[in-house]
């Protein structure tokens, strides 16, 4: 009988634990929203229907975090089975193991049904890591009430007239946005061996006709996509250059809006068709990706699921079969994104190409702005390119850093155990024990959160090459840095050239800061003020705003044909600058800006410490002789010095590591002049090939100028009688 | 007139309002010249008036000290003289020159505050030099005068300390030797004693009038400390809410106060106050009431002693003897006696509900004296003093 019983209920264990190994989920990640969300959606409900047991958990991550967030949890186990995601980073993605063989993700029959042009791109040496779902690329959005139909030309579109508007806009500054110009002047932005070839003739022609276009006025200068959009939905331009994704806004903000999509024209000069860049995006497999998970990425490249991503997701999808289907053969805007990718050139995958963006855009912009001509910028950008490509230093043996280490270890034991033998130690350490106790917690967390991560960034720089396979390479970073990697000493983004923008930097600002807000602090303790209050808030506001939206609201002030400054300035009568075409404005921008954020918090240092200061004092001064200013000068200002110094010695230091205002107002631009030390460092871990090595040897040489530099302030400015 | 009570007139003094600054007031008589002088001048603060129309005059090396209880106006007076506050009408003359309308400095003045307001971030020496850098001073005067005043003042071993690194009464010095290196035309001091404890107070006190004697120079003091305005002053000014109200010399003033407000102010414990009646008797005139019957000066009081005239009668305690018996102006119920050693006040009443009083024993008696005592007391007559119970006055000065 007890034999029975215990056989049904092994029985029924294993039959449960059977149905749940059956009940299975394969973890989704993507990026999108609105219509091509909704879409993945309804297909995923309708996948778990057919399949039961499998659940599949779709989770939207927004764009900006993505590939970090990717990064960051994937090779701890922790991300998804697949993603979504635009083929250009799979390259990166390899490199880091974030990616996996997609295998049976991609049978036979699956792999006849997909275009092949989108099957090549998702695949790397052979191996394809992902199953390709649908192709963007750029095409010609046209505004119906303004053009019923565009001219075959680039040419005749940008000879219309369009009152008060342009007939065509862009994102001129963008090599993305460049490359249907480039392409069709016969340039390429990679050549057959993988090394950067957006210079020469060719690619200086594409460059000087878009110049050409501007000059005309037939394109707005240094347009944002957001300001693109707005002039279109706006009625201020004929068509704009843009993908898909300007489609699913348009149907999202502005439904009353007509318009129709076109091909991208060709160009008269060479006769040749404007070809986008193409992104393929896919659905690839991460490490973890289990036989389930790639049966769904099958499932999603299949008839029935490119139909309902077509239609209701407006996908121009990679199987062709779904194309015959009446409803999405008569769809003539789908029809145009499909053709735009299918005649457009995949983007490469490569760190070359992702290394090739910024200098390209770098020469582009100064191009543009007639900083230098076409040919020079583009010969410029491909030395750029060369210097961030440049093979990592070579391995050093570790050998003399551990003996160093190890001879540093011993020390500190030998010390500690001539320490321990001393007589008393054991006494007093019993003493002190109850004090240790106290601060152990504290200790534990200042090592968690502020030690161990400075040791690991400090460790890190000690490395090249990627995340997984590190190289040891000794000082050849700090080495490189300091030498600016053989070139000039106080060349184009060498440190020391940045490292003097950034002391002038500080200087200006933190001189600035204490200036006004000791200026505005005193006025507002003034007795007479009337509504002082009030004035405290609106001028502790600033401060209180988030500082990279009060950033952002800067850069479009300062924004050279659309900016409120600008505007003033030609109200006046003034000529508008172009401000950060030149360092000097651009520099001056940014100081604006940080000036804007800095100045209330010298300002509540002020207010505070003033009242500490005696109003007999004062007066004493005043029956002494003294006049306002002086009574300011030899008093007021004397005895601010012991609050307003640790102030300034802070500000200094935020100013010097003020990421957010130079990232986000001037972008370092012109052409990274006004870098700073952060945000060059910055560039070189995530802009430049991911050289974190290089970056973190950066960010040790920051650190190390900030505590000496400090010291050395505080001393030298600290009260007489530290000193 | 309330407002002038104890000012000399007009005519005596410096100039008028409509007198140009050029001209120096010159006094009738061959007294040293005015060097400071305030007319008719008021000052209110918002609605709450503070000065209601005073006048003052200091002459040349004299000590005056304005007296009187907070919230009187007297530290107003001396920020007026200062320049740090403006008057609202009137007029104030230095050295022969109208500065109504002057920054402090230009008006030649040096003024120790209560909280000494020494520089915090100067040591003593340029705190010193402060004023005399400001004024473009060549250095060698500087250092001269910082020498001159430190030696004066037992600086020399604190010339390099801080502010901070002071006692109080150290840095009292350190004020007085800020507005001695300046030689101005008149010296200001804000109770200038009240932020030092008893004892060394005691001892600045004396110090400040050997430094007034040593230079000769014109002093405005303010306290509402009697014991400093009584040992300090050659003119006490009292005040009372917003007006002169007597000005004299220190004893004269305690000896004759003109109103009922000055003899309670000055004098510790206060005079004693009872209301009575004048009355003839034996052809003398007594002030009766409260249990009280005193003799009064008929050459003092005069034709204002009228009989059955209501009065308010005041007695110092110190001015109580012992009577013998028959003799007795009052019989003092001794409810307690204070001993101090060298004398003793007992304190009672003279009759059941009536106010309180206070009579100085000397140390002899005070030993047979207990409470519950019944003490018989006489006052000599000149020490009587007779006001008027509606206006205040004293019955001599109306």
């Amino acid at each position: 009988m007890a034999r029975l019983s215990f056989a049904v209920i092994a029985a029924l264990v294993l039959l449960l634990g059977a149905a749940r190994a059956r009940a299975e989920t394969v973890v989704v990640w993507h990026a999108y929203r609105g219509d091509e969300e909704a879409a993945l959606q309804a297909v995923s409900r309708t996948y778990e229907r057919e399949h039961p047991g499998v659940t599949i958990d779709l989770l939207a991550i927004p764009h900006d975090a993505y590939s970090a967030k990717l990064g960051a949890a994937v090779p701890r186990g922790h991300g998804p089975h697949l993603f979504v995601d635009p083929h250009e980073r799979l390259g990166f993605y390899l490199r880091e193991k974030i990616v996996a063989p997609i295998g049976d993700g991609l049978d036979d029959a699956t792999r006849r049904a997909l275009d092949p042009a989108a099957l090549a791109a998702v695949t790397l040496d052979g191996v394809a890591y992902g199953v390709p779902i649908a192709g963007k690329a750029l095409l010609l959005f046209v505004n119906d009430a303004l053009l019923p139909k565009a001219p075959p030309t680039m040419e005749e579109l940008a000879a219309l007239v369009v009152p008060g508007g342009y007939p065509l806009a862009y994102e001129a500054t963008s090599a993305f946005f460049h490359a249907p110009f480039m392409h069709a002047f016969g340039a390429r932005m990679l050549d057959d061996a993988d090394h950067f070839a957006f210079f020469g003739d060719d690619a200086a022609r594409s460059l000087d006709f878009v110049r050409d276009l501007s000059r005309a006025g037939a394109v707005p200068e240094e347009a944002s996509g957001a300001l693109v959009k707005q002039l279109f939905v706006t009625g201020k331009v004929a068509a704009v250059i843009s993908g898909p994704w300007l489609a699913a806004e348009l149907r999202e903000e502005a439904k009353g809006l007509r318009y129709h999509t076109e091909p991208l024209p060709i160009v008269r000069a060479t006769g040749n068709p404007m070809r986008s860049y193409v992104t393929i995006e896919a659905a690839i497999a991460t490490p973890i990706a289990t036989p389930a998970a790639r049966a769904f990425a099958r499932w999603l490249a299949s008839h029935d699921a490119a139909v309902v991503r077509a239609r209701r997701g407006r996908q121009a999808v990679t199987t062709s079969s779904a194309w015959e289907d009446p409803q999405i053969e008569a769809d003539a805007e789908l029809q145009s994104f499909r053709e735009a990718a299918r005649t457009g050139v995949v983007t490469p995958v490569t760190p070359a190409m992702r290394a090739a963006w910024v200098p390209a855009n770098q020469a582009i912009l100064k191009a543009l702005r007639e900083d230098m001509t076409a040919k020079d910028a583009l010969l410029q950008a491909k030395h750029r390119w060369e210097d961030t490509m440049r093979p990592p230093p070579p391995p050093a043996s570790p050998a003399p850093g551990l003996a160093l280490g190890g001879l540093v270890l011993l020390g500190l034991a030998a010390l500690a155990l001539r320490r321990a033998r001393a007589a008393g130690f054991a006494a007093e350490l019993r003493a002190s024990m109850p004090a240790y106790r106290y601060v152990t917690h504290a200790a534990i967390t200042v090592g968690l959160l502020v030690v161990f991560p400075l040791a690991a960034g400090a460790l890190t720089s000690l490395f090249a090459g990627t995340r997984d396979a590190p190289v040891y390479v000794g000082l050849a970073n700090y080495l490189g840095i300091l030498t600016a990697r053989g070139g000039d000493l106080l060349g184009h983004g060498s440190f020391y050239l940045t490292l003097l923008v950034t002391v002038v930097w500080t200087v200006v600002n933190v001189s600035l800061h204490v200036g006004i807000g000791v200026a505005v602090g005193s006025l507002l303790s003034r007795s007479w003020m009337k509504i002082r209050a009030v004035y405290r808030i609106l001028l502790i506001l600033p401060w209180a705003v988030p500082s990279y939206v009060t950033a952002l609201a800067w850069k479009g002030m300062f924004h050279r044909q659309f900016g409120a400054i600008n505007a003033i300035l030609t109200w006046l009568g003034a000529e508008p600058v172009s401000w950060f075409s030149h360092f000097s404005t651009a520099f001056a921008a940014n100081v604006a800006t940080n000036v804007w954020l800095g100045f209330p918090f010298m300002m509540v240092v002020t207010m505070g410490a003033l009242t500490s200061i005696s109003k007999d004092v004062l007066e004493a001064a005043e029956v002494d002789g003294a006049t306002r200013w002086q009574r300011f000068r030899l008093v007021t200002l004397p005895l601010l010095k012991p609050a307003l110094l640790p102030a300034v010695v802070l500000g200094a230091v935020w100013t010097f590591n003020m990421f957010n205002v130079v990232f986000l107002v001037s972008g370092g631009e012109p052409d990274g002049a006004t870098d700073i030390l952060v945000s060059e460092a910055y560039r070189w871990a995530f802009t430049k090939d991911a050289q974190y090595g290089y970056a973190a040897a950066y960010a040790v040489l920051i650190f190390g100028l900030l505590a000496v530099s400090s010291r050395v302030m505080s001393r030298r400015l600290g009260d007489p009688e530290a000193a | 007139m309330m407002a002038n009570v104890g000012v000399e007139p007009r005519t005596q003094a410096a100039p008028s309002a409509g007198t140009s600054a050029g001209e120096t007031p010159v006094p009738v008589v061959a007294e040293k010249p005015v060097r400071c002088a305030v007319r008719g001048v008021t000052k209110a603060f918002g609605t709450t008036p503070i000065l209601r129309g005073v006048d003052l005059e200091i002459r040349e090396g004299s000590f005056a000290v304005l007296v009187g209880s907070s919230g009187c106006g007297k530290s107003t007076l001396l920020r007026l003289v200062a320049g740090l506050e403006e008057a609202d009408t009137g007029s104030l003359w230095l050295a022969g020159k109208d500065v109504t309308r002057l920054p402090p400095r230009d008006r030649d003045i040096a003024m120790v505050f209560q909280s000494y307001a020494l520089y915090p971030h100067l040591t003593v020496k340029d705190n010193l030099a402060f004023g005399l850098k400001l004024r473009g001073t060549p250095a060698a005067e500087v250092a001269s005068r910082i020498r001159e005043a430190s030696a004066m003042l037992g600086l020399d071993a604190l010339l390099e300390r801080l502010p901070k690194q002071l006692s109080g009464g150290q840095r009292q010095r350190v004020a007085m030797g800020r507005a001695i290196v300046r030689r101005p035309s008149i010296f200001l001091f804000d109770e200038p004693l009240s932020n030092l404890d008893a004892a060394l107070r005691a001892e600045v006190r004396v110090e400040i009038r050997r430094l007034h004697d040593r230079l000769g120079a014109t002093t405005l003091y303010v306290t509402h400390d009697q014991v400093e305005a009584m040992t300090l002053a050659d003119t006490l000014w009292v005040m009372n809410k917003g007006l002169v109200e007597q000005k004299g010399a220190p004893l004269e003033v305690y000896e004759r106060p003109c109103t009922r407000f000055v003899a309670t102010f000055l004098g510790s414990p206060q005079m004693n106050m009872e209301s009575g009646v004048l009355v003839t008797k034996d052809g003398a005139t007594y002030a009766e009431g409260g249990g009280l019957s005193v003799k009064v000066d008929e050459d003092r009081f005069g034709s204002a002693l009228t009989r059955g005239r209501k009065v308010e009668i005041g007695v110092r305690p110190h001015d109580f003897v012992p009577a013998r018996s028959g003799a007795a102006a009052c019989s003092l119920k001794v409810e307690i006696v204070e001993a101090l050693g060298f004398e003793a006040f007992a304190h009672g009443w003279l009759r059941a509900s009536g106010p309180r009083i206070i009579a100085r024993l000397d140390a002899e008696e005070a030993r047979r004296v207990k409470t519950g005592d019944t003490l018989p007391l006489a006052v000599d007559p000149t020490k009587v003093h007779l006001f008027d119970p509606e206006t205040g006055r004293a019955l001599d000065a109306e």
